[in-house]
């Protein structure tokens, strides 16, 4: 392995890429336990599907293009950082960041919409109807958009700070792409779970 | 040796004898192994050449001792697997015709028993209630619904060797079978919180007269 | 190499990047962390063993008490030391100084996850002054009970009290050391991949830097549904999902899967990395070649890809479907193969040997003999699902899982301790008080743990507060038992304090080591000063041999470091 010079060893992945890497089979682990979990309650309950139809699949579909615009974004910001180019690194960074805000906008105008609606939890109001499966609906609904809105969060704060630190520092330059793979991962998540939860009917 | 409680059911025999037979196995090859750990300690002055030393374990010739071992432990295995399959669906999967069905359900922190009223049949408005004393008739097959209103608990009959968990939202039906009159208990096996100690109930076989008149008395109060 | 200066107390044990003091760091918090469960166990040992009767140092125990002393005892011995131990202090400490290297990839990261473990620590021991006192739901804290009186279905509590109870605390503390955790398991596997010395390949390496990552990596895929799970359970208390709640359409089964699916593998994650301080010490001092390197490391992997694969055997009597039952019977079975050839492999490296039946030595046959004679073995009747219909929580669970990981956890964590003291202290423990030790820790841990097994088997449940309600146990010799396995589990805990005070005594007043190598070892920590410089070696080792190269035929030492040409 050490002589012959077109594989690849481990030693001469960057540190970040592989740590990237394996925070990001964890969190597979994680939503994919979640998404497990969500699919084997929508195939245990018929009535689960009419749920779905309250959300907001418009909001949903623009917030589904707003996290693919992002991700092309991160992809320039990587190319930028390629060839070294800070101002237009800092540039598509700031472009992602945008988005992650406008995506989280789109998803308060959901929440507050949902919430208005009644479909709050506890949901005392719907269990006062007997309606379990509409909580249960409902609960998988914010703890999988909650947690993946927190993991939006983290993945701008992180661009933000790596941004900051290589157009500082001006090396490590590979950090935004390490960065870059998180956001990836935070954007292939969403698409994971827009058909699940919008589109289920 | 009587290290089990005295057994009373049906099919409580068999899951004794599958401890036995897995014990008999495994204390054999315990004293195997023993002895395979103890004679290099005791043995440890003894001069080998530096070529006996050398020994990596990187072939299968070097090997074949550890396959060995590992091959009798699948026999040993899978002859118990084998052995205590048949009594596992026989206990577990299938329920032979009953001759009673009851409810048993588990509340913080007591057991609550329902049998079936004058009409024969359960979950109707003349079920018979009853609170920690459950009668069976001997040698009937009773059909238990396990159910649990508040938390998990977890029905066990040691002297049935039955236990099954009762879990809130669902009844899960299980069999047992009592061969020999007398009073046994049954204590709840899942930790549920303050009275768990004290959450017990005594089970009565008795003949077939005695637990009519039973349920007759109970059905009248 | 980086130079840096000496530091002071604070900075050294508060603010190191340096992976051996945070490892020491861990080692401390974790033995802050035992004295605690140690202590309960203490309390309820007593308590079971003369139920009218104060405890000592407690004073009476309630049924109250008795629930949260087991259910903290049983978190703190799992979750704080079993994976902290064993992962947090054996993977900082020996990982980059076994590969030859300066420090972890991430020694940031590093300080990071240990400050998490730190946060879950505070978390969790505040959780037992909180104002309804400790959980107390049993360890695996099967919702709804764990839920319990802060649920929804009982509205009178407010938010305050949902959110400022132990439960919430506890599974807070959790999430914490999980996080912790994973972050250490990151650092581990860039480490072991990205920074080993020049020439160290996969195949050189020694085998407990396999076997932490092969664990981290485990723990890393298993750990992620109950770390969502957890979250899950934390909203069912806090906000009011329905998660567990089969009034609101949820399951408390779920949980249950959820737990296991993380809690079998934890078992390996636990137990694979005492296997590979096994390795060391038992080819050290057999002075032979770890028999079957290669071997042992596919068995591993194999054990690791089944561990997924086997976590309902914690449900057979759960309500789970009967017929899965039996798939997972056969995968428990199979599992116990490839354990079968690791223990096999270890004795066959004893066979032949030269043997030196040392301190560390003497924990890691201890160890071999225990798990597999008792822990192993009884395995096998709990894998019968049919004698587990009979054996399910009763003691027998109770006293076989003791007997799995009291001999690979605690055994393991000393015969590491006693071996690896000398390189990071510099000085050596006192030899009698060592031997005292370990034979005591031997005898009264049989002592205790034995008669649980009859226990078990004369149909004693787990958990109760109190047996003087339950009539059939209190038969005669039953709690004879009880008392004897109270004594021994009583003497067993003062045990511990000979060694306490031979490691703060040895630390700081021990003789002095005369060599760096004393051990007469390959790997690569002996090849440095004792205790190790910041930044581990003067110049980077370049590796030539394999870990475990003892009496090479035409050598005229017995031991070939691996740095050495």
């Amino acid at each position: 392995m050490k002589n012959s010079s077109k594989k690849i060893t481990w030693r001469q992945i960057p540190q970040a890429r592989l740590a990237v890497w394996a925070l990001i089979a964890g969190e597979f682990a994680i939503f994919g336990g979640l998404i497990v979990l969500y699919i084997l309650n929508r195939l245990k309950y018929e009535s689960w599907g009419e749920m779905a139809q309250h959300t907001n699949v418009i909001a949903g579909t623009i917030n589904t293009f707003v996290l693919l615009t992002s991700s092309f974004f991160v992809v320039k910001a990587h190319e930028a950082a390629v060839h070294k180019d800070k101002q237009k690194i800092k540039l598509w960074i700031w472009l992602t960041i945008a988005c992650a805000f406008m995506f989280l906008g789109i998803k308060t105008y959901e929440y507050t919409h949902e919430i208005m609606h009644g479909f709050t939890l506890p949901g005392n109001a719907l269990l006062a109807e007997g309606k379990t499966v509409e909580v249960m609906y409902w609960s998988f609904y914010y703890t999988m958009t909650g947690l993946h809105g927190l993991h939006v969060i983290a993945g701008a704060l992180a661009l933000f700070f790596v941004m900051r630190k290589v157009t500082k520092t001006e090396e490590n330059y590979h950090h935004i792409e390490a960065a870059g793979l998180y956001w990836h991962m935070v954007d292939i998540v969403w698409i994971f779970l827009f058909p699940l939860i919008y589109l289920i009917h | 040796m009587n290290i089990f409680p005295e057994n009373a059911s049906s099919y409580g025999a068999e899951i004794d004898f599958i401890f036995w037979l897995i014990t008999i196995v495994v204390a054999v090859a315990g004293v195997v192994v023993l002895f395979l750990v103890l004679y290099p300690i005791f043995n440890r002055k003894k001069d080998y050449t530096k070529e006996q030393r050398y020994l990596k374990g990187d072939n299968f010739k070097q090997l074949r001792w550890i396959y060995l071992g590992i091959v009798l432990l699948a026999i040993a295995d899978f002859s118990f697997l084998f052995k205590e399959e048949s009594t596992w669906t026989k206990i577990e999967e299938t329920l032979p015709n009953k001759d009673l069905h009851i409810a048993v359900i588990g509340r913080q922190w007591m057991w609550e028993f329902v049998y079936p009223g004058p009409d024969g049949k359960l979950y109707t408005d003349d079920d018979v209630k009853a609170i920690n004393q459950l009668h069976i008739p001997v040698n009937a097959t009773v059909h238990m619904d396990i159910q649990a209103y508040d938390v998990i608990h977890s029905v066990f009959i040691p002297n049935a060797r039955f236990k099954q968990d009762a879990l809130p939202g669902r009844s899960i039906t299980r069999w047992v079978k009592m061969t020999k009159t007398g009073e046994y208990p049954l204590t709840c096996a899942e930790i549920c919180g303050i009275a768990h100690a004290n959450m017990k109930a005594t089970i009565t076989v008795e003949s077939e007269e005695d637990f009519n008149k039973t349920i007759a008395k109970l059905y009248k109060e | 190499m980086n130079t840096h200066q000496k530091h002071g107390f604070w900075h050294r044990y508060f603010f190191s990047l340096d992976h051996k003091d945070i490892g020491f760091q861990y080692m401390l918090t974790i033995f802050f962390m035992v004295a605690i469960g140690g202590f309960f166990a203490y309390v309820f040992r007593m308590h079971l063993a003369f139920p009218d009767m104060e405890v000592p140092l407690f004073g009476l125990v309630t049924n109250t008490d008795y629930n949260m002393l087991i259910t903290n005892h049983g978190l703190i011995m799992m979750m704080w030391l079993a994976l902290g131990m064993l992962l947090a202090v054996a993977g900082n400490y020996l990982i980059p100084i076994l590969i030859g290297t300066d420090d972890m990839a991430f020694p940031k990261l590093n300080k990071l996850s240990y400050w998490f473990f730190l946060i879950s620590v505070i978390l969790m021991v505040t959780s037992f002054f909180l104002p309804k006192g400790g959980v107390r739901g049993g360890w695996t804290m099967y919702p709804p009970l764990s839920v319990g009186d802060f649920g929804y279905n009982t509205p009178y509590a407010t938010f305050s009290d949902r959110f400022f109870s132990s439960n919430s605390f506890v599974l807070l503390a959790i999430v914490f050391e999980f996080t912790a955790l994973l972050m250490g398991g990151v650092n581990f596997f860039v480490t072991t991949l990205n920074k080993r010395a020049k020439g160290m390949t996969l195949m050189k390496m020694p085998l407990v830097v396999w076997m932490i990552n092969i664990a981290s990596v485990l723990f890393m895929f298993s750990v992620g549904p109950l770390v969502a799970g957890t979250f899950m359970l934390l909203l069912d208390i806090n906000v009011g999902t329905g998660f567990y709640d089969p009034y609101r359409g949820g399951d408390p089964l779920l949980w249950e899967h959820l737990f296991w699916f993380f809690g079998h593998p934890e078992v390996y994650v636990i137990l694979l990395p005492p296997l590979g301080i096994l390795a060391e010490v038992i080819s050290v001092n057999s002075r032979k070649p770890l028999f079957g390197y290669k071997f042992i490391l596919t068995m591993t992997l194999i054990a690791a890809v089944l561990s997924m694969m086997v976590w309902a055997h914690h449900q057979f009597v759960s309500g789970i479907d009967p017929r899965a039952a039996t798939v997972f019977s056969i995968f428990t079975i199979i599992i116990s193969f490839p354990f079968a050839g690791i223990i096999l492999a270890y004795i066959a490296t004893m066979w032949y040997g030269k043997l030196r039946f040392n301190l560390p030595m003497k924990w890691a046959v201890g160890s071999v003999v225990l798990f597999t004679l008792l822990g192993g073995f009884t395995g096998l009747h709990l894998g019968a699902s049919v004698f587990d219909i009979y054996a399910h929580d009763t003691s027998f669970v109770v006293a076989h899982f003791h007997y799995t990981l009291f001999p690979t956890v605690i055994f393991g964590s000393f015969a590491g301790i006693y071996y690896w003291f000398n390189k990071f202290s510099g000085r050596e423990l006192n030899k009698t008080l060592g031997n005292l030790h370990f034979w005591l820790t031997f005898i009264f841990f049989n002592g205790f743990a034995f008669p649980l097994f009859l226990l078990g088997l004369a149909g004693q449940q787990r958990r109760v507060a109190n047996y003087s309600q339950i009539e059939f146990l209190m038969q005669d010799p039953l709690p004879l038992y009880r008392q004897i396995a109270t004594i021994s589990a009583v003497i067993l805990i003062l045990t511990q304090f000979i060694f306490l005070f031979n490691f703060i005594w040895s630390l700081l007043k021990g003789k002095k080591v005369s060599t760096d190598n004393p051990w007469e070892a390959n790997t690569l920590e002996w090849q440095t000063s004792s205790p190790p410089p910041h930044g581990n070696f003067k110049t980077y080792p370049i590796v030539y041999h394999g870990p475990y190269e003892y009496n090479i035929p035409d050598r005229d030492t017995d031991f070939t470091p691996q740095n050495e040409k």
